[in-house]
């Protein structure tokens, strides 16, 4: 194993740097949602706020730990760690710094959406766990939610899979810049629609507004998040702000790939990052833009319109690839 | 409950809150949400509005504590980990205020909890004052 490849896994696109940006993206979320909603936001914690994250994290690691009676221990200590630990594996496979990332494999996409389903899993398993009416609730909720997201997710990710005739999502940001356009500007409309449709899928996949009825905080106290404390409650706020990474830097290699940076390689990295940040901040400005949707109507949402557009969207792409002058 | 360092930065930095209203006339109630809102803003200082009380560090409470609501906040005051403070918000909930020794009224909160760490008193406070007692608090934790 070389110098270089141990400062890749350890620093630059690797744990140091993913944690960092995943608090980065916290921070941003927060003070987004706070210009949105004409306050400050985070002020007085390090610089502009930058470190209230951490702070978050330090504190709630030095609380007390509580894990109440008739609760299945062995799940609530498990599943926070996996929650943690899952998305930071997927981002591995995301190519933060420019071309290539730290792993890859042809179906690595494959591997990225079947560790957000697991997600979905340890977030009802944890609610299921915690022996508390609105824990269980949550967890319902949360399980209902992704049975209807996770498909017009998964199909409406295969479209740049289609156009760059390939699962690794190293080689179809790379194939959108030899295109000379990123897939998102690629056979319009369809392209477009695709990456709504994502967006969507990944707001509902990450339980934010208008799709946070699995932890409803001013109607089931805090939904399957109800019991947890201390530093269970802190790797789970961890591991959020990693899948909120992951969705936001899925976004950007599925469908910004740039056309800037072939002849200024060592721009690659932060214009990555910079694509990531305004992902992040589409997020945020619909969290603080609309209210949320009570469930049944979350599952209308996704199963009468989301999946019909989802497929009609693959077909139409598929076609458009089948045209004689492409 | 003392911290000092790292943990005690951490701690005085990110004082996550719950408001219990015990009985209250709402007057208190609008005022502490006055200081979440726009105008005055407590998330500058890292504060946040949790639901559930295994989350929060403080808790806010709100109103004379009435027979129906006693158990309810020993309970959740019960349901929240160590490190935790108290703010006991107005009049009422100092000392019931008005309606001490009605017939359903057990006083404030100080006659119920074991401890509460900080009155602010008023009929309702002002924002100003909330925020005062949570500077206070902040104080408190980074000592």
């Amino acid at each position: 194993m070389d110098l270089a490849y141990l400062v890749a896994l350890l620093i630059f696109p690797g744990y140091a740097f993913l944690i960092l940006m995943a608090f980065f993206l916290e921070w941003l979320d927060r003070k987004t949602l706070a210009k949105v909603q004409d306050r400050y936001g985070p002020l007085r914690v390090g610089p502009v706020g930058l470190l209230q994250p951490v702070a978050d994290f330090i504190k709630l690691l030095s609380k007390e730990d509580m894990v109440p009676r008739g609760a299945n221990r062995g799940v609530l200590t498990a599943a926070p760690i996996l929650m943690a630990s899952l998305p930071l594996t997927a981002l591995f496979f995301i190519p933060m710094n420019g071309r290539e990332a730290i792993i890859s494999f042809e179906g690595d996409l494959i591997a990225v959406l079947f560790i957000l389903v697991s997600l979905a899993f340890l977030i009802f398993l944890t609610g299921w766990a915690s022996a508390n009416v609105f824990a269980a609730e949550g967890a319902m909720r949360s399980a209902l939610q992704m049975l209807s997201y996770e498909i017009p997710l998964a199909l409406t990710a295969i479209c740049p899979a289609l156009v760059a005739g390939s699962l690794s999502i190293s080689t179809i940001y790379a194939s959108q810049a030899e295109a000379g356009l990123p897939f998102l500007a690629f056979a319009p409309p369809f392209g477009a629609m695709s990456f709504a449709i994502f967006l969507i899928c990944s707001l509902a996949e990450l339980e934010r507004v208008p799709f946070d009825a699995p932890e409803a905080e001013t109607e089931i106290v805090a939904g399957w998040m109800t019991e947890l404390t201390g530093r269970r409650l802190a790797l789970i706020r961890l591991g959020r702000d990693l899948s909120f990474l992951l969705m936001a830097s899925l976004m950007a290699s599925l469908y910004l790939g740039d056309p800037i940076t072939p002849g200024l390689a060592w721009l690659a990295p932060l214009a990555f990052i910079l694509k990531v940040m305004a992902c992040a901040i589409l997020m945020s400005f619909i969290r603080g833009l609309v209210a949320r949707l009570r469930i049944d109507q979350t599952l209308r949402v996704f199963w009468t319109y989301m999946i019909p557009l989802a497929v009609g969207v693959l077909l139409a792409t598929k076609l458009f690839l089948m045209l004689p002058w492409y | 409950m003392r911290a000092t360092g790292l943990i005690g930065w951490a701690r005085a930095s990110s004082p996550w809150i719950l408001h219990f209203n015990t009985g209250a006339c709402n007057a208190c109630d609008i005022e502490v949400v006055a200081a979440l809102t726009p105008r005055f803003d407590i998330e500058r200082f890292g504060a946040l509005k949790v639901g559930s009380p295994r989350h929060a560090d403080i808790l806010i409470v709100t109103g004379p504590v009435t027979r129906e609501s006693r158990p309810r906040l020993i309970r959740i005051y019960e349901q929240m980990p160590e490190p935790k403070l108290v703010m006991a918000v107005g009049t009422c909930a100092i000392s019931g205020g008005v309606f001490a020794g009605c017939y359903n009224v057990c006083g404030g909160a100080c006659n119920v909890l074991p401890k509460v760490d900080l009155l602010v008193p008023g009929c309702p406070p002002k924002p100003e004052a909330i925020i005062n007692g949570l500077m206070e608090l902040i104080k408190r934790l980074r000592r």
